[in-house]
C-alpha cells in the first residue's frame, strides 16, 4: 500500500527520520439516508471534509446508498461534495450491514488509490458499517471524534522499525480519553484511507450553493448471496414523546448523585417549570439503566446546546462536557465542591440536589404566584 | 426438541470509574490501582447469552482477552451461569487497538471451536468505540446485529430488534452470528446461589476449575504476534492535552442557607426568563 513505502530519505544522517511524502488522496465521505430522508449528520461531514480537502488540496468524494434516492445527490454537492457516487438499488433501501459493507468496499477496491480520508457519522448506521470496512482493509479508525484536522507526524518509536517515519499529512483524529480530563490525538499514517466517526451535531455543514457543480457516478450494486443472510423484516419509527433534546430551550440533565432512578421524577418536576423544556442523562446512569439512552448527552450521546443547562449531581466527566459545553449559560449543582463541573459551569450550587432543587421549584411557583396577584390587582 | 446452541459471549474487564481509586491528581487514569469491574455493557450480553441457553438449550462460553487479573471477571460469569470460561493473556497484546484485538478475539474464537451465536456488549466504558464487535464479525465474515434490544430464535433463524436513528428495525438473520447488545436489553439477573457455591467449590479445587477456565496465549491459539499489540495496530495515541478550562470562572454558591443560594442564583442569571408563567 502507498502510505508505508518511503518515497524519499530525508538524508544519510542516523537521526534523521525518513520522510514519507506520498500523493495526497481525497476525502470520502459516506454518507447516511434513512427511509429517503438525508441525514444531518452527512452534510456536517462534508463540511468537515471540505476543510481537510483544502489542507491538502485534494477534493472531497460521498457516497450515498439507497434506493429512489432522488435529489439528494445533487444536495449532496451543493453542500461541498465534489463527486458523488450513488448507488441506488432496490435492496439498498433498507440499511443492512452486509450489503452496504459491500458496496463501499467494491467503490474502494476499484479506486487506483484508496482515499486519504474516509469519514462516517456515529450513528447507529455509522457505528454499524465503519469497524466492518476498517477491519476489510486492515486500517485504522477512531470513533465519536470531537475534532479533525491534517498535519505531521514523526513516529520515533523503534518497535517497529517500518512504521519509523516523518509524516506530513496526518488524519488527526480527536477524542476525548477515557476517564480522564485529557484529548487524545489518534493518528495512523501509515495505512489510508485513515478512517474516523464523529457524533451527530459536533461538525459545522457548509451552507448550501445550489449553483455549485460537481459529478454524480453511478456505482454498480453486485452483491453476492452471502449479502442477504441477514433481512430486515420490519421497520418501526418512534413518534417522538415530548420535545427532543437537541430541540429545547432548556435541559435539566441528572448524573450519578441523583442517588437512583426515582431521583429523575425530580428533575421532571423541575423541568416541568419551563417551557420548552427536556431530561438529559450522563453516560454513567443511563448504563445503569436509570434512564433510556435517547437521553444521554455527551461523547457517546447526544450533542446539545440549549440557552440553559442545568446539571444536577453529574461531576463533569470531559465525555459528558463536550456534549454540551456550547450551551449558553450552565449551572450546575453539586454537593461536591472540587467536582469538575464547576470548573466550566457559569453558575454553581454547592449543595445536596435533594435541597436544592425542591427550593428552586419553591420559588419558581412562589414568583409565578407574585405574577399573578399582581395580574390579580389589576 | 431443538439442537442445543453454541454460544459465546465476550466479556471485558474494566476500570472501575465511579471510584477514586487509581485517579491521579491530574486525572489520568493508573490502571494498576484501579478497582476493576466487568464491563457494564458486557452484563448485558451475558444476560443474552443466558437467556439464549435457557431458553432454547446450550452451552454458554464465556471469552476474555486482558491481564491475568481479568480472571475475576470470568470466575463472575460461572457465578452467573456460564459453563467454560477462556482467557487469552499475553504481554504481546499490550497497546493494541480495536483492530489488534479483534483480529486476537477472532482468533480466540476460532480455537474455541464452532459457535451458532457470539454475544458482545455493545462498547467498553475503557475504550468506548463500539468497534471490536463488528471488526470481530467482519473477520469472522458473519452477518451481525449491532444495538440488539430483543432476541430470540424461531425456526433456527435469529430474530432481533436492533437501534436504529429515531426508531428500530426488526430482523431475521441466518446463524451463526454476532449480536452487540444495548443497554435498553434486560438486565443481567442476580447470581443465583448455586452458582456462587459452585465457584467457592471451584475454587478450593483447582483441578476442577482448570477444566472450565482455561488461559491461552498467543501461540496456543495460533495468532500472528505482529498482527497484535503495537505493531499490529494500525492507529497509536500521539498526543494528549489537557483539555482547557472552558468558562472557568464559575460564580459559586456555597456556605450559605440553600434558599438563599436559590434566591441569589435566580437573581444573577436569566434562568427566570425560560420559566413558565401560566
Amino acid at each position: 500500500m502507498t502510505a508505508s513505502e518511503p518515497e524519499k530519505q530525508a538524508g544519510k544522517t542516523g537521526e534523521t527520520l525518513p520522510v514519507h511524502e506520498t500523493p495526497r488522496g481525497n476525502v470520502l465521505v459516506i454518507a447516511e439516508q434513512i427511509m429517503g430522508e438525508l441525514q444531518p449528520v452527512s452534510l456536517e461531514l462534508i463540511g468537515a471534509a471540505s476543510i481537510l480537502a483544502g489542507k491538502l488540496g485534494t477534493k472531497v468524494l460521498c457516497l450515498i446508498m439507497g434506493y429512489k434516492l432522488g435529489d439528494i445527490p445533487q444536495r449532496l454537492v451543493a453542500h461541498g461534495a465534489d463527486t458523488v457516487y450513488v448507488a441506488d438499488h432496490p435492496e439498498l433501501a433498507l440499511y443492512r450491514t452486509l450489503p452496504y459493507r459491500r458496496v463501499v468496499t467494491d467503490l474502494l477496491e476499484s479506486m487506483p488509490e484508496p482515499p486519504h480520508v474516509a469519514l462516517l457519522g456515529s450513528t447507529t448506521t455509522g457505528r454499524d458499517l465503519a469497524p466492518r470496512i476498517a477491519a476489510h482493509f486492515e486500517t485504522g479508525l477512531t470513533a465519536d471524534c470531537t475534532e479533525l484536522d491534517i498535519g505531521p507526524y514523526e513516529h520515533k518509536s523503534k518497535i517497529d522499525p517500518t512504521k519509523l517515519g516523518l509524516y506530513p499529512d496526518c488524519l488527526y483524529a480527536i477524542r476525548p480519553s477515557f476517564g480522564e480530563s485529557l484529548k487524545a490525538r489518534i493518528l495512523g499514517p501509515w495505512k489510508n484511507p485513515q478512517m474516523a466517526t464523529t457524533r451527530p451535531g459536533v461538525m459545522v455543514p457548509l451552507p448550501a450553493d445550489p449553483a455549485r457543480q460537481g459529478k454524480i457516478i453511478e456505482v454498480p450494486v453486485n452483491l453476492k448471496l452471502e449479502d442477504f443472510r441477514l433481512q430486515v423484516i420490519d421497520v418501526v419509527r418512534e413518534v417522538a414523546s415530548g420535545l427532543k433534546l437537541t430541540e429545547a430551550e432548556v435541559i435539566i440533565a441528572g448524573g450519578y448523585g441523583m442517588g437512583n432512578a426515582e431521583g429523575f421524577n425530580l428533575l421532571r418536576q423541575l423541568a416541568g417549570c419551563f417551557d420548552h423544556s427536556a431530561i438529559a442523562a450522563s453516560r454513567k446512569v443511563v448504563d445503569l439503566g436509570w434512564i433510556p439512552y435517547e437521553h444521554q448527552v455527551g461523547q457517546t450521546g447526544k450533542t446539545v446546546r440549549p440557552k440553559l443547562y442545568i446539571a444536577c449531581g453529574i461531576s463533569g466527566a470531559i465525555q459528558h462536557r463536550v456534549g454540551m459545553s456550547k450551551s449558553a449559560t450552565i449551572i450546575a449543582i453539586n454537593k461536591d465542591p472540587d467536582a469538575p463541573v464547576f470548573k466550566f459551569a457559569h453558575h454553581g450550587i454547592v449543595g445536596d440536589v435533594y435541597q436544592v432543587i425542591p427550593e428552586l421549584i419553591k420559588q419558581f411557583e412562589k414568583a409565578k404566584q407574585g405574577v399573578e396577584s399582581v395580574v390579580h390587582s389589576h | 426438541m431443538p439442537s442445543p446452541y453454541d454460544i459465546f459471549v465476550l466479556v471485558k474487564q474494566v476500570p472501575d470509574q465511579s471510584s477514586k481509586a487509581g485517579i491521579n491528581p491530574d486525572g489520568t487514569i493508573d490502571r494498576a490501582k484501579a478497582k476493576r469491574m466487568l464491563n457494564p455493557f458486557d452484563r448485558y450480553a451475558l444476560q443474552a447469552a443466558l437467556h439464549t441457553k435457557r431458553t432454547y438449550g446450550g452451552r454458554v462460553t464465556a471469552i476474555s482477552m486482558g491481564p491475568p487479573l481479568a480472571v475475576e471477571i470470568l470466575m463472575e460469569a460461572l457465578e452467573h451461569g456460564v459453563d467454560r470460561c477462556v482467557l487469552l493473556s499475553d504481554r504481546r497484546l499490550a497497546a493494541s487497538d480495536t483492530l489488534a484485538t479483534a483480529y486476537a478475539l477472532h482468533k480466540v474464537v476460532r480455537w474455541c471451536g464452532n459457535f451458532d451465536m457470539i454475544f458482545c456488549g455493545l462498547q467498553t466504558t475503557d475504550g468506548d468505540t463500539a468497534q471490536v464487535g463488528p471488526q470481530i464479525a467482519e473477520r469472522l465474515g458473519l452477518p451481525q446485529v449491532t444495538y440488539c434490544e430483543d432476541f430470540a430464535i424461531e425456526d433456527g433463524k435469529a430474530k432481533a430488534r436492533r437501534i436504529i436513528e429515531g426508531g428500530t428495525q426488526l430482523i431475521s438473520s441466518e446463524l451463526p452470528l454476532l449480536i452487540t447488545v444495548a443497554n435498553s436489553y434486560h438486565q443481567l439477573e442476580y447470581k443465583s446461589f448455586r452458582g456462587a457455591w459452585k465457584v467457592q467449590w471451584l475454587q478450593r479445587h483447582p483441578e476442577e476449575l482448570s477444566k472450565l477456565v482455561s488461559t491461552v496465549d498467543l501461540d496456543t491459539i495460533g495468532a500472528e504476534p505482529e498482527r497484535c499489540g503495537l505493531k499490529g495496530s494500525p492507529t497509536i495515541v500521539a498526543h494528549t492535552d489537557k483539555v482547557g478550562e472552558i468558562g472557568g470562572n464559575c460564580k459559586m454558591y456555597e456556605g450559605q442557607s440553600i434558599p438563599d443560594m436559590v434566591t441569589e442564583l435566580i437573581k444573577s442569571t436569566n434562568i427566570k426568563e425560560f420559566v413558565q408563567t401560566k
